[in-house]
């Protein structure tokens, strides 16, 4: 059985009101957080162990001592534009537990330092950012936020700041353009934000949940945190299962269980008579596993070891309906849709992939274009600006990898049914 | 820029093409103007002079309020472009020159910023927008049927505006569509014909789909436990 | 603002050890050894490296990931491979990326034979490609200004255009739209792509997507030559390559002068070289006969000169203006002084400033250095507004601002296209320039501030305001003047350079801008009333001004004027009072290329002028730089050299022959001028000589400082409002003869606030007249908001309804009867019968 934390109280009626939250305990964290000094809270995120949750794993507690010390002004980016494909945990709990994430953010930029904290949330969550809203007006009004919060003498702004539809603004650094107005392309690294980010300023970016997590880190102490979890994966994660499975949702689990119990015994499988086919662990960015990977236990590292990664915690899973060549095209199409344009092989590299499936698709192709793209996806693979086009180059290349007889037994068909 | 007086003689377009304009890509270009030349008898868009642009009350001081939120007021495109949009129901030449002269910077700036976006209208559009997730989790459960069942249903009513969109973000109601802006789901082929009455009625669309009445997927699993 | 400091670091590419300063960009560095690192995207003029186009990636040991030369420091030690297997799959995987929608329409591409793409992909490309779908297409190519064709199907995305739009000219105008691959460059509704910098994005696009549509399809680049020359079209005199194919200028190029233009070039300057072949172009003698302009022989045009300049004798004044180089200065000094013995001589328009002035401001601790303004604490621009006079030092300005942080104040009377990147901005009365400059003093020194202060027109608190962010800002204060402010009095402008103890400090000084292109050359060569050569003491003593020669020709006690390169009746203040100098003057002696109007209607001998791609000599640039033009075609026609005709007149006058050859001038130049002296041709070439970094300060005498002359600014009153004026960047007659810049000529316009329009009740675009007792014009009413209430800004120099048709300081406007409103540009069709 899992422990739970984010989604502890997750139904709770009227949990997104500050009142009910505070009688669930809520903001307890906080005022613990307060009364200890900013090194003393990021020494227990160290020790948590906890790894960001939007993607990359970073250790949470590392990337917020990276921001120098000093009176400048200080900024925190709450990542709330949850746009990769299949993932869906950071909707549900800013709409139901709104209070858990300031309640983070406020600890988070206490732990770093920061003045100025932002949400970003992705355009689209419009349900979600009216119940932030108030939700963030409820927290000021209490005093959660603002100027010297509880009587300490830590300060913080925090601004609900809306997207418009751009995935690429997941990206910590087009995210951050995105914020200062401008088109949200990725830029350069170095810097890193945590030396000059958001208007030229030191900057902490973390996901909705690993934000979320901070609360629960605090109130048990990070050493206990720790213990949940498996070594290098500590803690919970909230799980988006979607696609072939009968009852798609977010389940928080305990990292290191096999995925086999959360595609079918949480969220329980294929539908009958059908069988896994393949699944992407971490988001559609994450290079496809198939049914002989079910036992992979669903932690970091087991998950890079397997070859594929732990991604933002989105399972999606196919089943044997479905043939590779269609999940390979939408896939395409979503990151040529979503490339920023910015730099080459991103930009050319996911079209010419789009072209390439359409005409396979098409029956006019022949195995020597399968080799071709699989080359088109090594050259995008670590040329590109940021990772986006390593995200359709690794899925691709895998699946023409892993599924090649597949797509040969598609042309020939397709060729068959052409002479015919 | 005074008139032109006889800047130069237009180009010869490309007979092959015959003056067509080209679909760029098969998904084609949201925003007008890749094939077109400029219009020479236009002045450049500077940075508008407030004198000479007038911007409703009520929609200036809401661009002021949003502008005010910020360290540095180039942060607000987002959200003043999409007050703008609300106000004139897309981004609309008017609509980018007003928001421009109150953020003091070009239009073209906004038109640059606003077309990045997918959630900007860069032409006149329905009242309703109903986005149709159509990326990997929905069509692994029918969102490409309901898509089309909808634009069936519309009909072409300049209304409503469909249009299929990347993932937003809500798989466990697959297939979703997102109703001027409230998520419901998951939805058959045949609620599309109801969908689009409820909206033409003015009425809220298939209430009872709301994704803010789901409960988290643990609850239906211990429902399903229960059941067994 | 420190410069950067370099320390030198070694490091190794493709085996070779390399000695760079640290923190140079890789790809830059790699060149010290000789070793070429293929981009796009980077140019380190645009700013910051973007990373955007993936060409530069190297493998550097100890680094998983290939990484971008481009905007990667070199660092002691580093070991860096460019042609390991990594790095050529990449580049080539790049170049078969770029090429995947490029047409390859090379046969028929501007760009061909001079293209970095056609290069790159011939060097580092794989030599095929694997892409067999069709490709996109765009119709091609379309219009993205007058002056611009856009290809798009030939963009590669490298966004330098843009960036350049919107880190550089800060205009802003030229934008990416859409995302991904339906990425295009484009603008705002279709609006063109017009500013005053546009035309730098044709060149700084490294593929045929963006071309000059005045140049295209006019050569091939193996049928062209380029001959380095200077831009003389305004005092920013930016280098430049001239291209030339069989005799005619088809281009002009910017030759990359970090202590002058920075790589920039103005429009006017990239395209106003349509003027020197044009059919309007003056390109033999003329003389006036029987009331009529006939072309004749030089030696009939020569004779006629001769003998109406012998008529005058002392009663000969001279003007000279435009682009006179130096030698031409002192040639035309020498005329007048030495052979006809007449003082009167001006190269400006307004009131004569003290030669004791003229010394202190030209005192090399006094000087500052174009890169100044760029890493100055702060920049005070005083009474000028740099796109308009000197434009190219707006884009230095921007740059300092942008990268170094540099503090902009402004005090102009006029709002400035630079107010939104000021961090202090202050308005005067129009003209009251000198004023300011007394007030700013006063208030730096804690001294009276209210009495010069309403001299100026300006707020006292505000005065205050500004002096107190220039004592903040820090040491290194940078002033960039507009002559106007010497309108008669250097003290005020002395008097605060002392305040801020500039003489003292490395990286302060001043920067004054001239009205002519080489207003400070001509000072320095003696075409002064007051100063002789290097502001010796003029020989014959003091003589007019330009203002008192109007008046004295007008009332018949002069009766010659001669005209090098300038008509004051286009470009003078009081058009009436030279209307009726030249109307009484019985010789008019013009060096004109174009029939303006005062040479059209009063000029009794013409000699075709010279364009500066003709010119041979030195002109100096505001930073006491002379620079050397070069002759980039012969001259058309029977075009003559000016300093040919000068000193021949002088021989027919009976004075002594000058030297046989331009050198041969130059070389009495450096000799006569004492600030030149040691000067020599051959080291001007390429970059030219700052004559101030080699001369000793000037021990400034310690007399008294002068007593401030405060003349009381006017005020609007009864419905009549303050008349300012301006001199656009597109004024004068190169534009309105370039065919492609003809657009651009301005027509009067009358600036206001809103405020005032509306009460006296006329509209944006609306006609009006305004007059004073002088005279009227006819202007379209443009409102801006930032217009000082009760002023009035109209534009001088213009073909016709010039602001010098009224005289001030009060003006009214009224909504003008119905008219046509036809413009008119000023070469009026039937003038053009002597080509
Ligand atoms: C193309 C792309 C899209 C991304 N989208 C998201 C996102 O929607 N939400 C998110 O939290 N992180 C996203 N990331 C990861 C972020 O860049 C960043 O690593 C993360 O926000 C850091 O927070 P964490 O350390 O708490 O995980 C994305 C990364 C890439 C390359
Ligand atoms: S038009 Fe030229 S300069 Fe501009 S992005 Fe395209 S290739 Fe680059
Ligand atoms: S030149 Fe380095 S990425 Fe473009």
């Amino acid at each position: 059985m899992s422990s739970l934390l984010l989604m502890r109280d997750i139904d709770e009626p009227g949990l997104a009101d500050i009142a009910v939250y505070e009688r669930r305990g809520g903001y307890k964290s906080l005022r613990k957080a307060l009364a200890m000094t900013s090194d003393a809270v990021l020494a227990e995120l160290d020790a948590s162990g906890l790894r960001g949750r939007g993607g990359a794993g970073f250790p949470a507690g590392r990337k917020a001592s990276f921001l120098p010390k000093g009176d400048m002004d200080k900024y925190l980016v709450c990542n709330a534009d949850e746009s990769e494909p299949g993932t869906f945990k950071d909707r549900e709990l800013m709409q139901k537990s709104p209070h858990m994430l300031i309640e983070g953010i406020v600890i988070a930029a206490h732990a770093a330092g920061v003045n100025h904290a932002f949400i970003y949330i992705r355009g689209e969550y419009e349900e979600q950012a009216k119940i932030l809203d108030l939700a963030i007006a409820q927290a000021r009004a209490n005093g959660y936020i603002g100027e010297r919060i509880l009587g300490s003498g830590v300060s913080l702004s925090l601004v609900l700041h809306r997207g418009a539809g751009a995935y690429i603004c997941g990206e910590e650094t087009g995210l951050l353009d995105s914020l200062e107005g401008k088109r949200g392309n990725p830029r350069l690294k170095p810097p890193f934000p945590a030396i000059e980010g958001l208007y030229g300023g030191p900057t902490l970016i973390n996901n909705v949940e690993t934000l979320a997590t901070m609360p629960h880190i605090i109130e048990m102490g990070g050493a206990k945190y720790a213990k949940l979890g498996v070594s290098g994966s500590s803690g919970t994660k909230v799980v988006s299962v979607s696609g072939h499975v009968t009852r798609p949702g977010n389940y928080e689990i305990d990292l290191g269980i096999p995925s086999r119990e959360i595609i079918y015994d949480l969220a329980g499988g294929p539908p009958a008579g059908r069988q896994v086919k393949l699944w992407f662990p971490g988001g559609s960015s994450a290079p496809v596993l198939t049914a002989e990977d079910l036992d992979v236990p669903y932690d970091f590292d087991s998950l890079a070891k397997a070859g594929s990664m732990l991604g933002s915690g989105a399972i999606i899973v196919v089943d044997d309906s479905t043939p590779v060549l269609d999940v390979a095209l939408k896939l395409a199409k979503f990151y040529r849709h979503e490339s920023c344009g910015k730099c080459t092989p991103c930009r050319e590299g996911t079209n010419w992939t789009v072209r390439m499936l359409e005409r396979i698709d098409g029956g006019e192709a022949t195995p020597m274009d399968l080799d071709i793209m699989a080359s088109v996806q090594d050259h995008i693979i670590g040329n590109c600006l940021c990772v986006l086009g390593d995200a359709m180059a690794m899925p691709i290349g895998s699946m023409i990898v892993k599924f090649r007889d597949e797509f040969e037994a598609h042309l020939q068909s397709r060729q068959l049914a052409g002479a015919i | 820029m005074s008139p032109s007086n006889g800047g130069g003689a237009g180009f010869e377009y490309n007979q092959e093409l015959g003056g067509r304009a080209i679909p760029r890509s098969r998904d084609g270009s949201r925003s007008p103007g890749w094939d077109d030349p400029v219009d020479l008898d236009k002045d450049p868009a500077a940075v508008p002079d407030p004198a000479l642009i007038d911007v409703p009350p009520e929609l200036r001081r809401e661009f002021e309020e949003i502008i005010g939120r910020y360290p540095e007021r180039h942060s607000a495109a987002l959200p003043v472009l999409a007050a703008a949009q609300r106000h004139h129901g897309w981004c609309s030449p008017q609509a980018i020159l007003q928001a421009a002269s109150v953020m003091r910077v070009t239009p073209g700036y906004l038109t640059s910023v606003a077309t990045f976006y997918d959630m900007f209208e860069l032409a006149p559009s329905g009242r309703h927008q109903v986005y149709v997730c159509t990326n990997i989790s929905c069509s692994l459960r029918g969102a490409d049927e309901l898509y089309a069942a909808l634009e069936a249903a519309v009909d072409g009513d300049p209304d409503i505006n469909v249009r299929h969109f990347e993932c937003l973000g809500a798989c466990d109601i697959a297939p979703m569509v997102s109703v001027d802006q409230v998520y419901y789901g998951p939805l058959q082929t045949s609620d599309a014909e109801r969908l689009v009455a409820d909206l033409r009625a003015e009425r809220e669309p298939l209430p009872e789909l709301a994704l803010a009445l789901r409960p988290n997927a643990d609850a239906a699993l211990e429902e399903d436990e229960a059941a067994k | 603002m420190p410069r950067p400091h370099q320390n030198l670091i070694t490091f190794s590419v493709d085996g070779r050890e390399v000695q760079a300063p640290e923190n140079m960009m890789l790809a830059d560095a790699a060149k010290l050894g000789d070793v070429e690192i293929p981009v796009f995207c980077y140019e380190p003029k645009l700013g910051h490296p973007v990373g955007a186009c993936r060409m530069c990636l190297v493998e550097i040991e100890g680094i998983p990931k290939l990484q971008t030369a481009c905007s990667t420091a070199v660092k002691d030690g580093m070991v860096v491979h460019t042609q390991s297997e990594r790095a050529r799959v990449a580049q080539q995987a790049v170049v078969e990326f770029l090429l995947i929608n490029h047409p390859l329409d090379c046969p028929v591409c501007d760009k061909g034979g001079e293209c970095p793409l056609q290069d790159i992909t011939f060097g580092w490309g794989g030599g095929k490609s694997r892409f067999i779908e069709p490709k996109r297409h765009f119709r091609k190519p379309l219009e993205l200004s007058p002056l611009i064709a856009i290809d798009r199907e030939r963009c590669i995305l490298c966004y330098r255009c843009v960036r350049y739009s919107q880190e550089v000219a800060e205009d802003y105008q030229l934008v990416l739209l859409e995302r991904g691959e339906n990425t295009f460059v484009g603008t705002f509704d279709g609006h063109p792509y017009v500013a005053p910098f546009s035309g730098n994005i044709i060149e700084l696009c490294p593929v045929g997507a963006l071309t000059s549509r005045p140049y295209r399809f006019r050569a091939r680049p193996w049928d062209i030559e380029g001959s380095g020359s200077l831009c003389t079209l305004c005092p920013a005199q930016c280098n430049v390559t001239f291209t030339v194919r069989d005799d005619r200028v088809l281009r002009v190029l910017a030759r990359d002068h970090h202590e002058v233009d920075d790589g920039w070039l103005c429009d006017k300057g990239r395209f106003a070289y349509q003027a020197v072949h044009v059919d309007e172009r003056i390109t033999a003698p003329m003389i006036r006969d029987g009331g009529e302009l006939r072309t004749v022989s030089w030696e009939r045009a020569l004779a006629e000169a001769t003998s109406g300049l012998r008529r005058a004798g002392a009663k000969t004044a001279a003007l000279a203006g435009g682009g006179a180089t130096n030698e031409e200065g002192l040639l035309l000094g020498r005329l007048l002084r030495d052979v006809l013995g007449s003082p009167h001589l001006d190269s400006r328009s307004g009131g004569a400033v003290s030669l004791a002035d003229w010394r202190a401001l030209s005192d090399p601790a006094l000087a500052a250095t174009v890169s100044d303004l760029e890493f100055a604490n702060a920049v005070l621009v005083l009474d000028c507004e740099p796109v308009d006079d000197a434009p190219i030092l707006e884009l230095r300005i921007r740059k300092g601002v942008r990268r170094n942080g540099v503090a902009l104040l402004l005090a102009s009377a006029r709002p400035s296209a630079l107010d939104p990147s000021a961090t202090e901005t202050l308005r005067f009365a129009p003209g009251r320039g000198a004023e300011l400059a007394w007030a700013l003093a006063a208030a730096l020194q804690d001294g009276a501030v209210d009495a010069p202060a309403a001299a100026a027109g300006a707020s006292a608190e505000e005065v205050r305001k500004l002096a107190r962010a220039l004592r903040e800002a820090g040491e290194e204060i940078v002033i960039l003047y507009g002559e106007q402010l010497l309108d008669g009095d250097a003290g005020g402008l002395l008097a605060l350079a002392d305040a801020l103890g500039i003489a003292e400090i490395e990286g302060a000084g001043l920067i004054g801008i001239p009205e002519a292109a080489n207003g400070r050359g001509l000072r320095e060569a003696g075409v002064l009333p007051n100063g002789g050569p290097g502001f010796s003491a003029p020989p014959l003593g003091d003589g007019l001004d330009a203002a008192a020669i109007a008046a004295k020709l007008g009332d018949g006690e002069l009766s010659a004027l001669y005209l090098l390169g300038v008509d004051p009746l286009r470009s003078f203040p009081d058009a009436g009072a030279w209307e009726q100098a030249l109307e009484h003057a019985t010789t008019v002696i013009a060096h004109a290329a174009f029939l303006t109007p005062g040479v059209r209607e009063h000029a009794t001998v013409i000699f075709p002028a010279e364009s500066s791609a003709e010119k041979e000599g030195t002109v100096t640039h505001p930073d006491g730089r002379v620079q050397r033009l070069r002759p980039a075609i012969g001259h058309p026609g029977d075009v003559r050299a000016e300093w040919r005709t000068l000193s021949e007149l002088a021989r027919l006058l009976g004075g002594a022959a000058g030297p046989a050859t331009a050198a041969g001038v130059s070389a009495e130049l450096f000799a006569s001028v004492g600030l030149y002296n040691g000067l020599e041709l051959e080291e001007l070439a390429g970059h030219g000589v700052r004559w101030p970094a080699r001369a000793p300060a000037v021990a400034r005498s310690g007399e008294a400082a002068a007593k401030p002359k405060l003349r009381r600014a006017a005020q609007a009153k009864g419905g009549r409002l303050l008349l300012g004026s301006y001199r656009s960047i597109w004024a004068g007659p190169e534009v309105e003869a370039s065919p492609a810049l003809r657009f651009l000529a301005p027509r009067q316009r009358v600036e206001l606030s809103p405020r005032d329009a509306a009460k006296l009740g006329v509209l944006h675009g609306e006609e009006v007249l305004v007059s004073d007792d002088q005279g009227e014009l006819r202007a379209t009413v443009v409102l801006r908001d930032s217009t000082p209430s009760g002023t009035a800004f109209l534009e001088r120099d213009l073909a016709r309804d010039g602001a010098n048709r009224l005289r001030g300081p009060l003006v009214e406007v009224r909504t003008a009867p119905s008219g046509n409103g036809d413009v008119e540009t000023l070469l009026g069709e039937e003038e053009l019968t002597h080509a």
